[in-house]
């Protein structure tokens, strides 16, 4: 495995006393990927993410980002951006006086220019002189994106930065990310618990329970492997079909329904069944998703 | 790496904290130069006036250094202290360890930041007690050696600084922390000289103030500003750089091994 991935996490364990949070858990991001890190609450998300970031030590294994262990290495934190999950409250500094002290935090001097444009891209340039308290709950989620980005880093970890955010300002976000995704090649470790957003945004995606890491794969393949793909065909009344194919389920009123692998095409399934175009009032299919996948893979467990 | 990134997240931090006393100044520097304010009148115009002390030394000038050095002392522990709990309790202090910033270059900033509270405070209190003195004796009363006063003040306002940072960092609630504050903290200041010479003390109890560090500090403040001191200058300058320290290492190694979590 190359050394200049934006993140490896090998065999990463991490204990509370004699809970084991994280239990031997491996994987990597490669570069310009969005990684979806999923599983119920308690299941290590972030305890992976504290590790990675240095607010907690492992108790075994290695984190290492762009190559450089991250406990050794003060040059991995100049490449991190870390959206924590909870709100962080700055007290008396105003949104453009922290995005300032954050930049000096980093070394960056006169980074003027880098933070208009995130309070720009992230709407919160007309309220750069409020202080944090005087922010709504999405105002103070961008704002600590806009921390997290603000030295440029090369990786983002994004620990369910849209909780509490109402849809429009969810897909802004992401359209945001996507965008610095394009241009600065930034790789992302996103946790959350919006799984159509998950599928829709990951390119790959790792299961999380009890602190293992139980199935990774790109999402697609996650998806078709994991579920079905069903078609019913809606006869018109008074219809009568005799239908006898390997993929045939079930006939219930003027509804055929069928499971079909991901890649078999549906005209094939058609002609093999014999029906005529005039006697099918509808198609429906229905594609599995990785909400399906969650509750194959994770059980029944609270997301 | 270049000394742009190498101090500038010291010199960030640093402003942080200034900026963050100064955004609260009433609270921060005009509440404890009222608090000196009022020490000034009662225990300085009002009860010194029937105080005589064996030097002969007026008693308004002889307390107006320990007032001084209380008010860095104090401020300056209250700086550090109060700073790091409200991060604490914001979350923000996770930002530090998350950051480019390591461990001596937070404790340096937060000191910074707590010393330059308490010497505005000190100051302050120096200007307001010559207003005093002007009104009492008719003239006022220039520091004798004012370098020698400056360095207890400085020396005096790092340690306790520092003390702030390994107090909040040690601390789990804030019980630990107003306990620190009055149980050790308090009584060492004002069990410390200033308000009166240790000389008049009998003897146990003067060798048993001689164990406190604060009376090296507050000595070392009034031998810069009338030139007498219970204690030997040279004693007082020794142990402070070794109290610096003491005190330094210790809030290294709490914060080394704190967890910078909120509360």
């Amino acid at each position: 495995m190359s050394s200049n991935l934006p993140l490896e996490v090998v065999d990463l364990t991490k204990k509370y006393g004699s809970f084991k949070a994280v239990d031997a858990v491996s994987f990597h991001i490669n570069p310009g990927e969005i990684f979806g890190l999923l599983g119920p609450n308690g299941a290590g998300k972030t305890s992976i993410i504290s590790t990675i970031v240095t607010l907690e030590e492992p108790t075994e294994g290695e984190v290492k980002v762009f190559g450089n262990n991250v406990r050794k290495s003060k040059h991995s934190k100049y490449e991190l951006g870390f959206v924590p999950q909870e709100i962080i409250n700055h007290g008396f500094f105003s949104v453009e006086e922290i995005l300032q002290f954050h930049s000096g935090y980093y070394g960056v001097k006169n980074n003027q220019e880098r933070i208009e444009y995130l309070l720009d891209k992230l709407g919160l340039f007309e309220h750069k002189d409020k202080k944090v308290k005087q922010l709504s709950g999405g105002m103070k989620r961008r704002l600590l994106i806009a921390k997290a980005l603000v030295h440029k880093p090369k990786l983002l970890l994004l620990d369910e930065p849209t909780a509490g955010v109402d849809i429009e300002l969810r897909e802004s976000l992401w359209s945001f990310v996507s965008e610095l995704r394009k241009e600065e090649g930034l790789s992302i470790l996103l946790t959350t618990h919006y799984l159509e957003e998950a599928e829709q945004l990951c390119d790959r995606i790792g299961f999380l329970s009890r602190g293992r890491l139980i199935k990774t794969g790109p999402t697609k393949e996650l998806i078709e492997g994991q579920t079905n793909r069903f078609m019913s065909i809606v006869l018109k009344p008074g219809t009568s079909v005799e239908c006898s194919h390997d993929f045939f389920i079930e006939k219930k009123a003027d509804v055929l329904t069928f499971k079909l692998p991901y890649q078999y095409p549906v005209g094939e399934l058609l002609a093999c069944t014999s029906l005529k175009l005039e006697q099918i009032q509808d198609i429906k299919i229905r594609e599995g998703s990785l909400d399906d996948v969650f509750r194959q893979v994770v059980g029944g467990g609270v997301l | 790496m270049n000394a742009e990134l190498r101090f500038r997240p010291f010199f960030s931090l640093t402003r942080r904290e200034i900026k963050r006393f100064l955004k609260v100044i009433v609270q921060t520097i005009v509440a404890p130069l009222i608090n000196s304010s009022l020490y000034l009148l009662i225990f300085g115009v009002s009860l010194g006036r029937n105080i005589d002390l064996q030097s002969g030394q007026n008693y308004l000038v002889f307390l107006l250094p320990g007032l001084i050095m209380m008010g860095c002392l104090n401020n300056s522990f209250a700086n550090t202290s109060s700073s790091i709990v409200g991060s604490k309790f914001a979350g923000e202090l996770e930002d530090y360890k998350v950051v480019t910033l390591n461990p001596w270059q937070i404790l340096l900033a937060l000191s910074t930041g707590g010393v330059m509270r308490g010497l505005m405070v000190g100051f302050l209190t120096l200007l307001v007690g010559e207003g005093f003195i002007y009104y009492e004796v008719g003239h006022f009363v220039m520091p004798e050696n004012p370098l020698i006063l400056l360095y207890f003040l400085f020396v005096g306002g790092l340690c306790f600084a520092s003390l702030g940072v390994s107090v909040a960092f040690w601390a789990k609630n804030f019980d630990q922390m107003s306990a620190v504050g009055s149980f050790v903290i308090l009584p060492l200041i004002y069990l410390g000289g200033v308000f009166y010479s240790i000389d008049t003390l009998p003897p146990f109890w003067r060798s048993v103030s001689e164990f406190n560090p604060i009376l090296y500090f507050i000595n070392g403040v009034r031998y810069g500003f009338i030139g007498e001191s219970d204690v030997p200058i040279l004693t007082a300058t020794i142990l402070s750089v070794v109290m610096l320290s003491i005190f330094f290492s210790i809030s290294f190694f709490v914060l080394k091994k704190s967890n910078f979590k909120r509360w």
